[in-house]
């Protein structure tokens, strides 16, 4: 039987004045170099879907040299299906505010944002407290606890575009122009909030690189597989009888095994007809492929990535074609509309899905659509395009027989 | 240096050097759509891609840097198929429909869509194009704008707010709803758009274009009732041989006279003439203004784009602007009133056209202050599409002169096409209006050229040295007012509103294969050739100015010239 491995997870955690910030005063002690070592030990990557290094990308901003540094949280939790980080922000938010200032405190940024979806009200208004309350306190401020740090934390909210995940277009967006992704280089570490030097970390991370310093890179190097350490926060959504956040230790099951016992099995059948294994960005898989360990490498290998851990079970009596249309509709709309792949590839994509319905599609047209899916994948400037039709195509390709008209060959 | 082999050539490029441009050193050819010299680096058409170290993303050239041994693929197969896919999209988005076809666009002879489709070799188009159902932007009296035809590469954004330092277009609206538009959708006619039309020579697809006047022209040269006039501005005849074929920078003066007669217009002038004029009237202004210590600097006023410019932005220096008229307007108030009563022409039946290489005479023409002097006003590009479309092909005609009573102009006049050349032909005058002596050397060197700024001091006598600036292109031209405010002594600085002077404006051929440095410098060459060519090049020595002055104004500055000649100007401010 499957458990949940708390690590990040634990009692309701909100109130400043009782909290020690145990992890933090660790880190004053540490020092930013001992700190990006203990990180880099853990080997933690990226828990916004990218999986990034996180000891790398506090090292080279260490490196860099700016008028000032910013150190951003992404809460801009949008890709659908995820809402992990909703959990933190609710039950955790201080391990968030630690991860933070230990954050800014290693890469000696001075100043720091969270950026939040403007749709999560209850986070908003609990973290807006929490901000007051850490000012207070002292936790937030000059000379933090006496460390001679001073920073703080300024809190900005999201005027509901997907792509402000993106961190490049999350910057844009706290600047106050336009929600559009920039062109990389210069990555945001080199040039990002008002051309300094920027670290934006998702909310996760940030909860987990408090909790390294907390209980030590040893102990969450220890979890998980080589390449997968630690534990992951998931999103279980869709036909499953418990939708919850669940947090599971890197290859101590399989994405079966999550659905049957800790998400309590599809709801209303046996099977679900597939899975999404990590977002709306990620392909989508099989029953039988769903055998694979719960890892970053695990998922990869059954053709799919673990994205944001947002797990979406899809059941026997969907109707595919709404699916995709769905979700091309979700891209189209949500493609900010910069570069040509992406703004002309969705919509085109939702247009001509739009036109078949209760048909099934042509080979030509299958073709069409997978040319563009190709040419927005390998063309596209950030990851809301390059990944926007990675389920699309992969649900054409498993259920062909469903969706596209046979060839008859003529001698 | 930095070492690198793109399609297994290898290159060698300084450090900074993008792959697009490193590229094109190894004469490699790689299409783009929204990248454009001298603007900032856009990436949205991603036609520039190109595979770098085998790497699955491709990258968009026009924005990578090239390193030390990076091998680039740039027509791989792979490289080939996404960009034809790209190029299917970018088709599709551009909505060709009945009603916008290629056939009748404004780019049909120049369009860089069909040059990049050339480029690519596209050999299939599986995709419908969506109509889109924007509105035509009709508001301005210079140029419309055709949202259907727009694929958003947002040139022409970049283009009014990098060069021209203003920015009345932005992106409005999300994904593919995303559109160009100006502040709060007003139109271009209701925002602090100085009709420059540099945006239309940055639009790769006809979507911004000069508001048309051919068929009024064709309409007048038509009726028998109407006696047709028209003038040519300076830059026109090293421009319009272009669209014929010819090199930029060809001298097509005679030519373009030649045609103008075929067309039918009943006198063939030059807006040279009416530019020496307006060395005599401005210089004496000046050579007033800087005795009294009056209003100083002094501040041309010929460029209708500077003035809508200075009139919204620094209204508080409108004092400071010549109140001469342009040389279109000067000429349009003579030709209705010396003119018409010389040929004893009723004003009511004249018509005055004008060929200008720019959109905001067009709107100057309109201007309440001097409304009706002149009737249509064509851009070269216009000029050229009539002479073709009477089949008339300008490098085959022999070379004709202008009519003379409006059509003798001396060297002074003709350097008005380029930056520092209104400067040049004061100076020329200006030294004989005060000493009564001839300038020795009239090739002033550091007023002319492609700077944006330019300074220089003219020793006049033992008390008077002229200090002198010139600006062209609106951002030059702030810099310049900024200087100005800051306390920098100028007795006289010339604008012109358009990167080069009128050679460069945005009424003019638009050429597909040669960069806009590379255009404007041979147009440059070809108006310093004419001036260099001629016997007169002081615009006091023209014979038939001081005709004019004998028999009709009297002196520079007289009571009739002031009438005829002189304009006032409309603070506008910021809407």
């Amino acid at each position: 039987m499957v458990k949940e491995r708390k690590f990040l997870k634990g009692p309701r955690l909100r109130d400043v004045s009782t909290y020690d910030f145990p992890g933090l005063k660790k880190a004053f002690s540490l020092g930013p170099d001992q700190i990006i070592q203990q990180i880099s030990d853990a080997r933690l990557l990226g828990r916004g879907g990218a999986g990034f290094p996180t000891g790398t990308k506090w090292d080279l901003a260490l490196q860099q040299q700016g008028e000032r540094k910013y150190m951003i949280c992404n809460a801009d939790e949008g890709e659908p299906g995820t809402f992990k980080d909703r959990y933190l922000l609710e039950e955790r938010p201080l391990k968030v505010l630690e991860g933070l200032i230990i954050g800014a405190y290693a890469v000696g940024a001075s100043h720091g944002f969270i950026y939040i979806r403007g749709e999560y009200t209850e986070p908003i208004k609990i973290l807006r407290t929490i901000l007051e309350e850490a000012r207070e306190e002292g936790v937030l401020g000059e000379d933090i606890f006496g460390s001679g740090f001073d920073f703080d934390v300024k809190l900005v909210r999201g005027a509901g575009a997907y792509v402000c995940g993106d961190e490049t277009s999350l910057i844009n967006s706290i600047e106050g122009k336009r929600g559009i992704s920039r062109i990389k280089p210069p990555y945001p570490i080199q040039k990002g909030l008002y051309d300094q030097p920027t670290v934006v970390n998702n909310v996760e991370s940030l909860a987990c690189a408090a909790e390294i310093i907390n209980q030590g890179a040893g102990e969450f190097a220890a979890l998980g597989t080589d390449n997968s350490r630690g534990t992951k926060l998931i999103s279980v959504s869709g036909d499953i009888n418990i939708p919850e956040v669940f947090e599971v230790e890197f290859g101590s099951c399989t994405l079966n095994e999550i659905i049957e016992e800790l998400g309590g099995g599809v709801r209303r059948g046996k099977e679900p007809k597939f899975v999404i294994p990590g977002g709306l960005s990620t392909a989508a898989l099989l029953p039988d492929e769903l055998n694979c360990s719960y890892s970053y490498e695990g998922i990869e290998s059954a053709g799919s990535s673990l994205g944001s851990g947002a797990i979406i079970v899809v059941g026997e009596s969907r109707d595919l074609v709404d699916i995709l249309l769905k979700v091309s509709r979700f891209y189209m709309d949500e493609t900010c509309g910069t570069c040509f792949p992406c703004r002309e590839g969705n919509k085109q994509i939702n247009y001509m899905l739009s036109q078949h319905r209760n048909k099934k599609f042509t080979s030509q047209e299958v073709e069409l659509i997978e040319d563009i899916g190709e040419a927005i994948a390998a063309a596209a400037r950030c990851g809301l395009g390059q990944t926007s039709l990675s389920l699309i195509n992969s649900i054409f390709a498993k259920f062909s027989e469903e969706l596209i008209e046979e060839v008859i060959q003529v001698d | 240096m930095i070492k690198l082999k793109i399609d297994n050539v290898p290159v060698e490029v300084e450090k900074g050097t993008t792959l697009l441009e490193a590229a094109r050193q190894a004469q490699i050819n790689i299409p783009t759509l929204c990248f454009e010299d001298d603007l900032s680096v856009y990436g949205g058409c991603r036609l520039c891609v190109v595979e770098v170290n085998e790497r699955e993303q491709l990258m968009p050239s026009c924005a990578i840097e090239a390193e030390d041994g990076m091998e680039v693929k740039t027509h791989s197969p792979r490289v080939r198929d996404v960009r034809q896919t790209l190029f299917e999209l970018i088709i599709a988005s551009h909505d060709i429909s009945c009603e916008l076809n290629c056939l009748t666009c404004t780019r049909q002879a120049s369009c860089e869509l069909r040059n990049v489709a050339e480029d690519i070799g596209i050999n299939r188009m599986r995709l419908s194009p969506i109509y889109r159902g924007l509105d035509k932007d009709l508001s301005s009296y210079s140029v419309v704008r055709e949202p259907n035809k727009c694929i958003t590469c947002d040139r022409c954004i970049r283009k009014c707010e990098e060069v021209q330092g203003i920015g009345i277009f932005a992106n409005s609206a999300r994904g593919p709803e995303t559109t160009v538009t100006t502040f709060q959708d007003k139109g271009m006619g209701n925002v602090e758009c100085t009709n420059c039309g540099q945006c239309i020579i940055s639009c790769p697809t006809g979507a911004l274009h000069e508001v048309y006047h051919m068929d009024g022209v064709w309409d007048a040269l038509y009726n028998e009732d109407k006696h047709v006039i028209v003038q040519t501005a300076p830059a026109v005849r090293v421009a319009i041989a272009e669209p014929f074929g010819a090199e930029p920078g060809t001298v097509a003066t005679g030519q373009m006279v030649a045609a103008l007669r075929r067309l039918g217009f009943d006198g063939v002038f030059d807006t040279n003439f009416t530019a020496d004029l307006t060395i005599m009237e401005e210089g004496t202004e000046v050579v007033e203004r800087v005795k009294n210590n009056e209003n100083l600097p002094v501040l041309t006023s010929c460029s209708p784009g500077w003035i809508k410019f200075i009139e919204h932005f620094y209204p508080e220096h409108l004092k400071n602007l010549s109140t001469a008229k342009s040389p279109q307007q000067m000429f349009g108030a003579l030709a209705k009133t010396y003119y018409a009563e010389t040929m004893g022409v009723d004003p009511e039946d004249l018509v005055v056209v004008s060929i200008m290489p720019c959109t905001a005479k067009k709107f100057e023409s309109k201007r309440q202050e001097m409304a009706g002097d002149v009737d249509y006003v064509l851009t070269t590009r216009e000029a050229a599409m009539m002479i073709k479309a009477a089949g008339i092909n300008i490098c085959d005609l022999e070379p004709e002169e202008y009519d003379n009573l409006m059509g003798v102009s001396t060297g002074a006049g003709d350097i008005f096409a380029a930056s520092g050349g209104v400067m040049e032909a004061a100076l020329r005058s200006a030294y004989y209006l005060i000493t009564g002596e001839e300038l020795e050397d009239i090739d002033i060197q550091p007023v002319r050229g492609l700077d944006g700024l330019k300074k220089a001091e003219v020793p006049i006598n033992e008390e008077l040295t002229l200090k002198v600036g010139v600006a062209h292109g609106l951002s030059n031209a702030k810099r310049m007012m900024e200087m100005i405010a800051g306390g920098e002594e100028f007795h006289f600085v010339e604008f012109m509103a358009c990167p080069g002077g009128c050679i460069g404006g945005g009424g003019q051929p638009i050429s597909a294969e040669l960069s806009s440095a590379e255009t404007l410098k041979r147009r440059m060459d070809g108006v310093y050739s004419i001036d260099s060519s001629k016997k007169l090049r002081r615009s006091h020595e023209n014979p038939m100015v001081q005709k004019l002055y004998e028999e009709f104004l009297g002196k520079p500055g007289s009571h009739k010239a002031h009438k005829l000649l002189h304009t006032k100007y409309t603070p506008r401010g910021l809407s």
